[in-house]
């Protein structure tokens, strides 16, 4: 078979949305850098990791974006947003 | 002429010579299925966070166009032994933990759980690029195909910086 499935984990979703990804994960209120949550916090990164890779198993609708929050994570931040032109 | 395709690898494949010739629509959605177990499944990481080996060359932060080459990582690295070469985003919980954004301990942990079914033989860090045309059409073919050919990866998941 052609073709490998994927999903995108992302922290910036307006961003990322603009390329279509087939299968995308947004963990709500992560800032850049990161993507799977804080250092050091590995059952918070086990469960973003363990979501995305559901979403494959998940009927998502190609090109959208998922959103799920993780109270674990602590401070929220704002994503970056697409300039309109 | 514009052709829109409907999501699924079945019209992808159906109109793949006809693709060829001509720029991809901006409401294609290449999808591929997943008609598998995730349990029976082998997990690539493909990372556009700058992550590389520290005995690998460094991503070029220099100049401000980017770098538009790839690192690959084989799957028994030793995470401590992994860096980060990126200038556009904070990347100190990174060089802290290379598992938030390249979470090759956290992917062991579930095969160790029999979540997946294995970790891919080779991964892929990339790093910042403003060269978007070379990178859709160069770079992002490239890391394609060592992922097709030598991961034998079922599933890839993606993380940006």
């Amino acid at each position: 078979m052609k073709g490998i499935s994927t999903v995108l984990i992302t922290i910036s979703p307006e961003v990322s949305a603009q390329m279509r990804p087939p299968r995308a994960l947004y963990p709500k209120g992560f800032k850049i850098g990161n993507s799977l949550g804080r250092p050091g916090m590995r059952s918070l990164q086990k469960q973003v990791l363990r979501d995305a890779l559901e979403l494959l198993n998940q009927n998502t609708r190609p090109g959208d974006t998922v959103t799920l929050e993780y109270p674990d994570y602590g401070e929220q931040y704002e994503p970056p947003r697409v300039k309109k032109l | 002429m514009i052709v829109e395709l409907s999501c699924s690898y079945r019209a992808e494949f159906r109109f793949a010579n006809l693709l060829a010739n001509m720029p991809i629509s901006r409401k294609c959605v290449p999808f591929t299925p997943f008609d598998r177990e995730l349990s029976k499944s082998t997990i690539a990481i493909v990372t556009a966070g700058g992550v590389h080996l520290q005995d690998q060359e460094p991503f070029n932060i220099a100049d401000e166009l980017g770098d538009l080459g790839y690192r690959e990582i084989p799957a028994d690295v030793d995470s401590s032994r992994l860096m980060v070469t990126h200038h556009h985003y904070d990347h100190r919980d990174a060089d802290e933990d290379i598992n938030v954004v390249f979470p090759i301990d956290v992917l062991r942990d579930l095969e160790g759980e029999g979540i997946i079914g294995g970790i891919a033989r080779k991964h892929i860090g990339y790093g910042y690029t403003q060269q978007l045309k070379a990178m859709y059409e160069g770079t992002a073919r490239e890391i394609a195909n060592e992922i097709d050919r030598g991961s034998r990866a079922d599933v890839v998941i993606l993380t940006g910086g």
